[in-house]
């Protein structure tokens, strides 16, 4: 058995590089391609297993994918399926208490000071539409009776954390050997995965049961300013965070894709028990659920392990509601600019196809063609014209819709303005020209190599199969490369003038916040202090953009002036700001000899 | 496409590596079906026992001719190759004034092009071959790799090889990386986090040993041609190299093949001064905040940790354990279960006490909490820091986290990359294999006493160097209700560092 896959595995490999070898064919239509045997099996009340023995490892990795994302929130609960996320880690009604009835009391009565506060905070976001106060979360514009009523919470949390077994359900993986212990949101579901060693296999088999049977939410308001630290770490203190967010907000005009997973912060501030428990009777019902095995264990032996834990749990009362909302036809082109603490950068994004799409695998060697050391943009933007300090593209063919961007950071003098129209030349050449036989064997290279490449770690291997089971079909890992590879010259230009048109784009564009340190500031005036120094530049700022010789020459003419009135430690600011307007002047000059705008 | 019958890779062979990769056994059977029962607590189920052994180190241990150490793990599930060479140079050999040297040196000999190719050619034929080449240089070392499916192997060797030893270092290529450095210094304010990284390594061991300095625009117009030839020629060497190989090779005829390639392959320059000289920076204890507009203050609370003076000394093994309880250790550990479990103040919150290998590694508390908490979860792990050094940790503390190091151990050998990679690095820095073997007993050995012992000794309060990223103004007072505030901390003492310019790194106005 071994022997003969190795041979199989020579023989293909020997077919992907013939190739090479030749340095012009194309790889053939039907090299075969890196397949993961997979064993399959349903329980009776729907749940999904995917087994990979690997019995050369020490350890097992587990994972199940909750098929259900951000699109499948609403406004006014934004972030929730991220935030259930959080919550099922909290434990149970065995895991997590010394006192589950008690629990189970407190943890009401925290809900029905939440109602009240709720109640309060509709009162908060009035005034605040009514411009009576700044912001309706303002700790400082809180009532007394809202102070009041969060002090008294506060009262039963310390009474739940008597009883509580902290974090036990961590700690238990923990103490057993499991790490690793995780989950991840995104826009079409949501997975859960760790690590146990090979002999304690029942005991994921218990953990991750015992959750789905009978999880308890408690800590839920902390969890829920857990997650709202989350935000501010991962969007609001970054550079491009928060108008990366709102750029995918504008670029997706119907379908709930157009928040992201994180949520609003305003929704994060509302989010109730209700509402975690309705997601998750709606979405964690076993028939909405694949989990995922790989490692080192007996699959018969798994198969009575799942019935006999997960076969427990029964199956959703009604079926699992699709997204029905579509992505309406974007009919003209949008556009963002943005200031940031950031390098200048341009972003250009089409509406594409969604996962298994016949497009979508054409799409994949569209970014094969652009991306890497010889890919076309690198080549184009980075080292002929030297405008981009990075260029790259990305596809991406989600569970309900696809998009493809492309992007660039500016070099030197160059501006978002010559990223556009270099990116741009691209496309067109997509659409424009077929591409090369050798430059399409490349990518086919690279796309049979990635596809052993996906199989070498274990817990990637995991997560590409609840990923794609997560997005309606985990065997799209073995089929992938010969889809991908099946794609022609002529697919290539097909798709490229369907999807990469001006009035499917959305552009945008990222400038430099003015006076942020990056800035080049003239040696001159390194000494200034600081209020000055940031007037000046901003007046070196205008002249640098300005288009407008005559204007500049007057400039020159008022500095002359003011030279004579200005005492001695400033006229060096007269002769940079100078330096300056003659700098522009020679720029626009040559501009116009050259015939540019 | 044709639809006939495709050819099915199977997976589970890493045992063909024979007993090189030693495999777990399953000691016990499994529970048996006969007792369908589930439990109502955790506690009741029963395991076998599972026995790891780590893989031996001297029979994957080659020499080449002339010495070259070379490590190989053979694994033929999957028709790809791995190799990486490290070499014993890297910013610890750089002249002074010009600092990044090492670092561009290695990444133009990947982009550089050879004698014999130029670098679009030697990229074009990378790509077409679908093999990854990568080279970078760090402080005390410099690291190339590659890795390519089995039939390109014997080309992918020669475009390695000749990176290594014939570099063309092309003068434009060098240009536009230059460039590309300089537009990546210009963004070194942009990100908190990385803001954070810089001065909090600065304020640990200062600006100017080769561990923690940067590179200035000053730095990167004075490096040329020649400075990358040179340091190319003086540092690269068969005498100074370690390889991992791991994958689908054949021992014998790998090594055979490496010996011929690495003939003649010598450093001009004289062997470096080993082991290398560590920081000698003095360090300021207090409080010290960096101006940023974002809503979330970003801290580190620390002060220089330890070097291995002894690997079977007990006192590093509490130690680990002793970070583990405090921060290291994710929800068990203390700093995660207030600051975030409880008080829902952070994302993130731990702590990692750094044991390096040449000089001290950096004991250090972290987290990121809205500017208001900042100092209530400062409060919080300052307490902590207080307790671990007077209690003794809980019987469950200690068990849970000894058992945590132990059962994990065996993911320290998972793929046989790893394998090999783990004992190459051992080479490189002078550690015996018996390290791996004597691990879990010595973890085992850790008591309660001990654990706060080293926590006395180790942790420093009177030390402690406290750094914030975020807006003062909402750091300062503390938060609504009044819990803290950072006059509290550090005496109310607070040094507001300038910004840097980022291109000279000089404060600026």
């Amino acid at each position: 058995m071994r022997d003969a896959a190795r041979r199989r595995t020579r023989r293909l490999a020997g077919a992907l590089l013939l190739a090479a070898g030749f340095g012009l064919a194309p790889v053939p239509a039907e090299t075969p391609r890196a397949e993961v045997p997979v064993q399959e099996f349903t329980l009776d009340n729907g749940m999904k297993f995917l087994l990979v023995p690997r019995p050369e490892q020490a350890t097992v990795m587990g994972g199940w994918v909750a098929k259900v994302g951000s699109a499948n929130e609403r406004p006014g609960i934004t972030g929730v399926a991220h935030f259930f996320e959080h919550m099922m880690f909290k434990g149970s009604r065995v895991i997590g208490t010394t006192n589950a009835a008690r629990d189970a009391q407190i943890i009401a009565e925290q809900e029905a000071l939440q109602e009240q506060i709720r109640a309060l905070y509709a009162v908060q976001r009035q005034r605040y539409r009514r411009g009576e106060i700044d912001d309706p979360f303002d700790p400082a514009a809180r009532p007394r009776e809202l102070v009041d009523l969060e002090s008294r919470f506060q009262t039963l949390v310390e009474e739940q954390r008597q009883l509580m077994v902290k974090d036990e359900f961590d700690r238990i993986y923990t103490e057993a050997g499991a790490s690793g212990l995780n989950a991840t949101t995104n826009w079409d579901s949501t997975i859960y995965f760790i690590t146990v060693p090979a002999n304690k296999l029942e005991l994921w088999f218990w953990m991750e049961s015992e959750r789905l049977l009978q999880p308890v939410f408690r800590e839920f308001y902390a969890e829920r300013d857990v997650v709202q630290e989350e935000r501010r770490l991962r969007v609001d203190s970054t550079p491009t965070g928060p108008f990366d967010e709102q750029l995918n907000a504008m670029f997706w005009t119907s379908h709930p894709y157009k928040w992201d997973t994180i949520g609003w912060m305003s929704d994060l501030r509302m989010l109730s028990l209700a509402d975690a428990e309705d997601f998750f009777s709606t979405f964690y019902a076993p028939n909405n659920l694949t989990a995922a095995l790989v490692g080192n264990f007996d699959p018969a032996q798994v198969r009575q392990l799942a019935e006999r834990y997960f076969g427990r749990i029964p199956r959703g009362k009604k079926p699992v509601p699709d997204v029905v909302t579509l992505e309406v036809p974007q009919l003209a082109e949008k556009r963002m600019n943005a200031e940031c603490d950031c390098q200048p950068q341009l972003a250009v994004q089409f509406h594409t196809a969604p996962f298994q799409h016949k497009d979508s695998y054409v799409l994949d060697i569209v970014e094969g063609l652009l991306n890497g050391e010889t890919g076309r943009l690198r080549k184009r933007l980075v080292l002929d014209s030297q405008i981009a300090a990075a260029a790259s593209s990305s596809q991406q063919s989600w569970r309900y819709n696809g998009f493809f961007s492309l992007s660039a950071e500016t070099k030197g003098d160059a501006t978002p303005a010559d990223l556009e129209a270099a990116l741009w030349a691209e496309i067109e050449r997509l659409r424009d020209e077929p591409v090369p036989a050798e430059e399409l064997a490349k990518v086919n290279n690279q796309i049979a190599a990635t596809s052993f490449r996906n199989l070498e770690s274990p817990f990637f291997l995991l997560l590409q199969l609840l990923f794609y089971e997560g997005w309606g079909d985990w065997s799209y890992l073995n089929t992938w490369s010969e889809q991908t590879l099946a794609v022609t010259a002529e697919d290539v230009q097909r798709v490229a003038r369907k999807y990469f048109t001006p009035e499917n784009r959305t552009v945008a564009t990222y400038l430099r916040k003015a006076g942020s340190a990056a800035e080049p500031v003239p040696a001159e005036l390194a000494d200034l202090p600081g209020p000055l120094q940031q007037q000046v530049m901003g007046q070196i700022r205008q002249i640098r953009q300005s288009t407008d010789a005559e204007r500049l020459e007057q400039m020159l003419g008022q500095l002359a002036a003011q030279r004579s009135q200005l005492p001695p430690e400033f006229q060096q600011i007269v002769d940079v700001v100078e330096r300056e307007v003659r700098e522009r002047l020679e720029t626009l000059a040559r501009a116009a000899e050259e015939g540019q705008p | 496409m044709s639809r006939r019958p495709t050819a099915v890779v199977t997976l589970a062979l890493a045992l063909a590596a024979g007993a090189a990769l030693a495999a777990p056994v399953l000691a016990a059977k499994p529970a048996k079906a006969k007792s369908p029962a589930i439990p109502a607590r955790p506690e009741a189920l029963t395991f076998g026992a599972l026995r790891f052994e780590v893989p031996e180190a001297a029979r994957l241990r080659h020499e080449l001719p002339g010495g070259v150490v070379v490590y190989v793990v053979e694994d033929h599930a999957l028709p790809l190759v791995k190799l990486q060479a490290t070499f014993r140079t890297g910013a610890f050999r750089e002249p002074a004034g010009k600092t990044g040297l090492a670092a561009l040196t290695a990444s133009l000999l990947r982009k550089g092009g050879t004698r014999g190719l130029t670098p679009e050619e030697f990229d074009e034929k990378a790509d077409f071959l679908a093999a990854q080449i990568g080279s970078t240089a760090a402080d005390v070392r410099a690291t190339a790799t590659l890795d390519v499916i089995t039939p390109a192997l014997g080309e992918g060797l020669d475009l390695f090889f000749e990176m290594l030893r014939e570099p063309r270092f092309d003068e434009r290529r060098l240009e536009i990386e230059k460039g590309i450095l300089l537009e990546q210094m210009k963004q070194r304010n942009d990100d908190a986090g990385a803001i954070v990284a810089r001065e909090w390594t600065f304020l640990m061991r200062g600006e100017t040993h080769f561990a923690s300095r940067q590179m200035t625009r000053a730095d990167l117009e004075a490096i040329g041609r020649d400075d990358l030839v040179a340091f190319h020629r003086d540092t690269y060497g068969a005498e100074n190299l370690v390889l991992a190989v791991s994958g689908d090779v054949d021992t014998a005829s790998i090594l055979a093949d490496l010996g011929r390639r690495l003939a003649g392959f010598r450093a001009a320059g004289a062997p470096p001064a080993w082991p290398p000289a560590g920081p000698e920076h003095t360090l300021q204890p207090g409080l010290y905040h960096v101006e940023k507009e974002i809503p979330q203050g970003k801290v580190r609370i620390g002060h220089l940790g330890s070097q291995w003076r002894d690997w079977s000394d007990p006192e590093m093994y509490a130690l680990m354990v002793a970070n583990d309880i405090l921060g290291g250790g994710g929800f068990t550990s203390r700093l995660t279960q207030r600051i975030r479990s409880d008080e829902g103040l952070a994302y993130g919150a731990g702590s990692g006490y750094g044991i390096g290998t040449f000089w001290p590694g950096i004991f250090q508390m972290g987290f990121d909490s809205k500017n208001p908490t900042v100092a209530y979860a400062s409060v919080i792990a300052l307490e902590e820091l207080d307790r671990i050094r007077r209690e003794p940790p809980t019987a469950e503390e200690l068990r849970v986290s000894k058992a945590s190091f132990v059962d994990t151990f065996p993911r320290s050998f998972e793929s046989p990359t790893q394998i090999a990679r783990t004992f190459a690095n051992d080479q490189v820095i002078g550690r015996a294999p018996d390290y791996w073997v004597r691990y879990r007993e010595r973890i085992g050995a850790v008591t309660a006493e001990q654990v706060r012992t080293v926590a006395e000794k180790y942790l420093r309060p009177d030390e402690l160097v406290m750094l914030v990223v975020g807006k003062w103004e909402e750091i300062g007072p503390g938060d609504a209700d009044g819990r803290a505030s950072m006059q509290q901390l550090f005496g109310g003492r607070v040094e507001h560092l300038p910004p840097r310019d980022p291109l000279t790194l000089q404060p600026a106005r």
